[in-house]
């Protein structure tokens, strides 16, 4: 009768054999930081053999993919092999791709857990060797990350752009035309105007908020920046020590957009509608204003030629200096890419390029970032890309310009804003409890 | 008794297999629920700290309670419709018409999801039908809406496996010997009379089954999620699931994802361990 | 039969609304599919001018034929193996009750109610660390070891169903265990490990959270899993998204009509 027992010992001791998992912590010691902060001491190039570069792009945004079209025109040894993937999948594989399959170029989300995790390059070298440290300072600000990730805005870069951005509001010329509506000069005119089209029977707003993508965090981070300052903002998003998101100013904006909902501004199905349908609501002429950046601007002006205005969200009041949303949509060489030098020469040719820059302008609708006396290129007058690259040179001038709130911290877009627009949007919760909700969040993650 | 030991000989390949690849992870799990770590870098031990969030926080004690209301449309809507399915078309349902509802199971559940989100949509054939009977004003983005959308998600979960709940019951319904019913129906029985002398108890094994497999679908729901709602709106359909995953890979707190994961097994163990226990 | 007039056509009833509420969302697919790219049409309507290129552009950049390339090795390399694996100790558990078959069968049993959101996290780590991320051959053995709770305990039940003569008879021929159950038990399982492998099938195709967590690239995926990276990519552009997504489901479809056809 020993049979049964004994068995039994040796199927517990397989089995504990094969479980074993040893009572070590998971983990290893942390990467060293990639120690990549080295000065590059000869040219970034791509080598002279052919190579092929791995690169992952946000979905719906061309420019990036017809500027490598045209890098591998002029470099045939240099072919690439692109991804594309919408926003919020890139914002959630983006860890583990650069952890564990990281290619050469990636389009990221914010960069201050991946930088702090030396997940990406360090790309002071580069700036260095190419004078990219030459340019406005603004400009790069948002991507350099202090040490151990906190706070941005200052210390190593570790991303670059194609473009500086600006948002504000497009509007429907044809639209606007039967409401009478003039550029405002002050939020309240604005309002009134909203409140006119509500009346006309017109959708005054087209906006977005499904998925992951928190899309009411635009208009409410401009009307943040109205009733308050973009620097209060920013330091926020910086992660710099003490801000908060909470303040009464930025409570009354949320009170502000939640008399938008209330109101009856935005569709219903607000909540079940995505970037693309906001998109396809506003150029097919079903909502007179859009909240949104100057990345849509190339496209607006092919769909709508000449039928489309823009304006920086206005003031309280009149006469003061219009802030925006500003920042180059966020490029990084991930510390373990395989040609990273290859990486950083495309993306300074990208900025310094004669056809890069014009195809910036024409595909992405959007100011090239690069050195002060770069080549601007001939935009069609009255076309909004005109109207926008003067806003976007406005911002830029009166220090107005801000990063995108979203981008705080790495899970306080799908975590926080995303959950909490979304209760907003569907009239639940107080609007008072909707910052210090996202606050509370914020710190704890700040904290770990 | 050489046959005896041999045995061991037959399942140690599956043994050996199915204990690196999943209860060497399952044992993982439970180890690095007590601890802080990133998947990367270093881990410190936090001990049942981990637990203790999932606990209390709404957003993952939340996300349990969704599954549960999710195994009420994963089990609840397909089990007694695929009952009574299987009872009344026994004899009339055609191979043509058979092959037609096994579809949905042979069909991903993103493939449902994107399916599904198009007919419930605002602008979708749902809406439409609505708004043709004249009840245009419930009409609503049934997945934008967080009154409706864990609902919504519940539907496209019940359609799935409605068609394999008719299915298997189908399969029980036609072993049972026809005098059965014959007897039944000479005893003067009715339709719901025979239904509950006949029916039911000759395809209890079936319903067992059903009931473990859909409460399974129910608990570790994602795919349907993942296509549609990815959680929202607000949390109203944040699933363990999809809490696990984006934790795990997107927010890299493999400490908190591993523990919500351990919570999950304790309604998984309870609940279907007995329905599979009363199937043999 | 003495089945009732109304009985029959309540079960008619019945009927059309199930068959109507199955093909109902497949249908929208369908005429949806067929609008222009980068439209939201209203649901379930027929597009003036129907755009049947939406499945070839969609064919083109979902690489539908790479990913049914992709999706029939996995599922080649998954079917065999798990009834290779699950057949033995299938016959094990059921028929040859070893001593120490009840502890074994619970092991399997934990795996047969476990959601997998319990095991994919160290489940990653351990294909990192073996090198296996983002391969094919990864994926598979993944597939194989949670689908062989499931595949054990259907073969444990057919097994256990086969009546003791069979084998003694076999004994007294002077047959071994293993020439008894390849020569005698596995030709008379054929109907439970063809079904079984036909399930196996169906699951391997329209899996997807391994797909995702454990292969990045979607050519490398099952079709499920390369669906979620095309909704990830077109999911903005609707009718492309629903071509995309009926060019990656109807070929297990067809290829279940055939296996239906020819076992009848």
């Amino acid at each position: 009768m020993s049979g049964p027992r004994r068995c039994g010992a040796v199927v517990g001791t397989a089995l504990a054999a094969a479980l074993l998992v040893g009572c070590a912590a998971p983990g290893g010691d942390r990467a060293s930081g990639a120690g990549t902060s080295a000065a590059v001491t000869s040219e970034p190039d791509c080598g002279s053999g052919p190579v092929v570069l791995r690169a992952r792009f946000e979905t719906g945004f061309p420019l990036a993919k017809a500027l490598t079209d045209e890098f591998t025109r002029q470099h045939p040894d240099v072919t690439w092999e692109v991804r594309e993937e919408q926003y919020a999948v890139l914002t959630q594989n983006a860890p583990r791709l650069l952890a564990d399959d990281p290619p050469d170029l990636v389009r990221l989300p914010q960069v201050s857990d991946l930088a702090a995790d030396g997940l990406l390059r360090d790309l002071d070298g580069y700036a260095a060797w190419f004078g990219w440290d030459d340019w406005p300072a603004a400009h790069l600000r948002q991507l350099r990350v202090g040490p151990g990730g906190r706070p941005r805005g200052t210390g190593p870069l570790y991303a670059m752009g194609f473009s500086t951005s600006v948002t504000g509001v497009f509007y429907n010329k044809d639209l606007a035309a039967r409401i009478g509506f003039r550029e405002p000069s002050t939020l309240a005119e604005w309002d009134d105007a909203l409140a006119r089209a509500k009346g006309a029977g017109i959708t005054p707003l087209a906006g977005f908020n499904s998925g992951a993508a928190a899309g009411l965090a635009f208009p409410l981070q401009s009307l943040m920046a109205a009733h308050g300052s973009p620097s209060a903002i920013d330091a926020w998003t910086f992660q710099q020590p003490g801000a908060r998101i909470d303040t009464p100013a930025n409570t009354e904006a949320v009170r502000h957009l939640r008399r938008w909902l209330d109101a009856g501004y935005f569709d219903a199905d607000l909540n079940a509608t995505d970037y693309a349908r906001m998109l396809d609501r506003f150029t097919s002429g079903r909502a007179l204003f859009m909240v949104d950046g100057d990345w849509e601007s190339a496209t607006l002006d092919r769909l709508m030629p000449g039928r489309v205005g823009f304006f920086l969200v206005p003031p309280v009041r009149a006469g003061e200096p219009r802030a925006a949303m500003t920042g180059p949509p966020t490029f990084g060489i991930p510390a373990g890419a395989a040609h990273p030098d290859c990486a950083a020469y495309f993306l300074n040719w990208a900025v310094t390029d004669r056809a890069a820059r014009e195809l910036t302008v024409r595909v992405g609708g959007a100011l090239p970032l690069g050195p002060p006396d770069a080549h601007v290129p001939p935009v069609e007058p009255g076309s909004v890309t005109a109207t926008t690259l003067t806003a976007a040179a406005l911002v830029a001038a009166n220090g107005t310009g801000m990063d995108f709130m979203a981008n705080a911290t790495r899970a306080i877009l799908s975590e926080s804003w995303t959950p909490r627009l979304q209760e907003l949007a569907a009239g639940e919760g107080e609007p008072d409890d909707l910052l210090r909700k996202v606050q509370a969040d914020y710190a704890d993650q700040v904290d770990r | 008794m050489r046959w005896r030991r041999v045995g061991w000989l037959f399942v140690l390949p599956a043994l050996a297999v199915y204990a690196v690849f999943v209860l060497r992870p399952l044992a993982l799990t439970a180890q690095y629920s007590l601890y802080r770590w990133d998947g990367v870098g270093p881990s410190t031990w936090v001990g049942l700290a981990n637990y203790r969030e999932v606990l209390t926080d709404p957003d993952l004690y939340g996300a349990i309670g969704h599954a549960l209301v999710l195994v009420v449309f994963f089990t609840g809507l397909p089990v007694p419709l695929g009952l009574l399915a299987a009872a009344v078309i026994r004899r009339t349902a055609t191979r043509p018409v058979r092959a037609v509802l096994l579809l949905p199971q042979a069909v991903p559940l993103v493939a449902a999801g994107i399916a599904w989100s198009l007919l419930l949509s605002s602008t979708g054939a749902v809406n439409r039908l609505l708004d043709v009977v004249g009840l245009g004003g419930a009409a609503r983005a049934w997945f934008g809406d967080s009154s409706t959308a864990l609902a919504a998600v519940g539907v496209v979960g019940a359609w799935v496996l409605l068609g394999l709940c008719t299915t298997l019951l189908l399969v029980g319904a036609e072993r049972i010997d026809p005098a059965l019913y014959e007897a039944a129906r000479l005893d003067g029985a009715g339709p719901w009379a025979e239904f509950r002398a006949v029916t039911l108890p000759g395809v209890r094994r079936e319903l067992w089954v059903c009931v473990a497999v859909t409460a399974i679908a129910a608990l570790a729901s994602f795919d349907i999620v993942y296509v549609t709602t990815r959680g929202g709106p607000g949390d109203a359909t944040s699933v363990p699931g999809f809490e696990v995953f984006s934790l795990a890979f997107a927010q890299r707190e493999v400490g908190l994802a591993s523990a919500l994961a351990v919570v999950l097994v304790v309604p998984a163990l309870a609940a279907v361990a007995p329905a599979l226990r009363w199937s043999r | 039969m003495t089945t009732g007039r109304w009985e029959r056509a309540a079960g008619r009833v019945v009927l059309l609304v199930l068959v109507f509420v199955t093909l109902v969302p497949f249908a929208d697919l369908f005429v949806t599919a067929l609008h222009p790219p980068g439209t939201y049409p209203p649901g379930l309507t027929w597009p003036r001018d129907p755009h049947w290129s939406n499945f070839a552009t969609a064919f083109r950049s979902a690489e539908v034929a790479e990913v049914l390339a992709s999706s029939g090795l996995i599922a080649l390399g998954v079917v065999p193996l798990t009834l290779a694996l699950a057949a033995p100790a299938g016959y094990a558990l059921g028929h040859l009750r070893f001593t120490g078959h009840r502890a074994v069968f619970g092991l399997f049993a934990v795996g047969l109610v476990l959601p997998l959101e319990a095991v994919v996290t160290p489940l990653y780590h351990q294909m990192r660390d073996l090198g296996l991320l983002d391969t094919r051959s990864g994926l598979v053995v993944a597939l194989v070891a949670v689908h062989l709770p499931f595949a054990v305990f259907w073969l444990r039940a057919h097994f256990a169903g086969v009546p003791p003569e069979l084998t003694d008879s076999a004994r007294l021929d002077g047959a071994g265990p293993w020439q008894v159950f390849r020569l005698v038990h596995l030709p008379l399982a054929r109907p439970a490990t063809s079904s079984l492998a036909v399930l196996l099938l169906v699951w391997t195709w329209n899996h997807f959270l391994l797909a995702i967590v454990l292969v990045d690239d979607p050519v490398r995926r099952t079709a499920a899993g390369a669906l979620g990276a095309f909704q990830g990519r077109w999911g903005t552009d609707v009718p492309l998204l629903c071509a995309g997504a009926l060019s990656l489901i109807t070929p297990l479809l067809a290829v279940l009509a055939l296996l239906y056809r020819r076992h009848r």
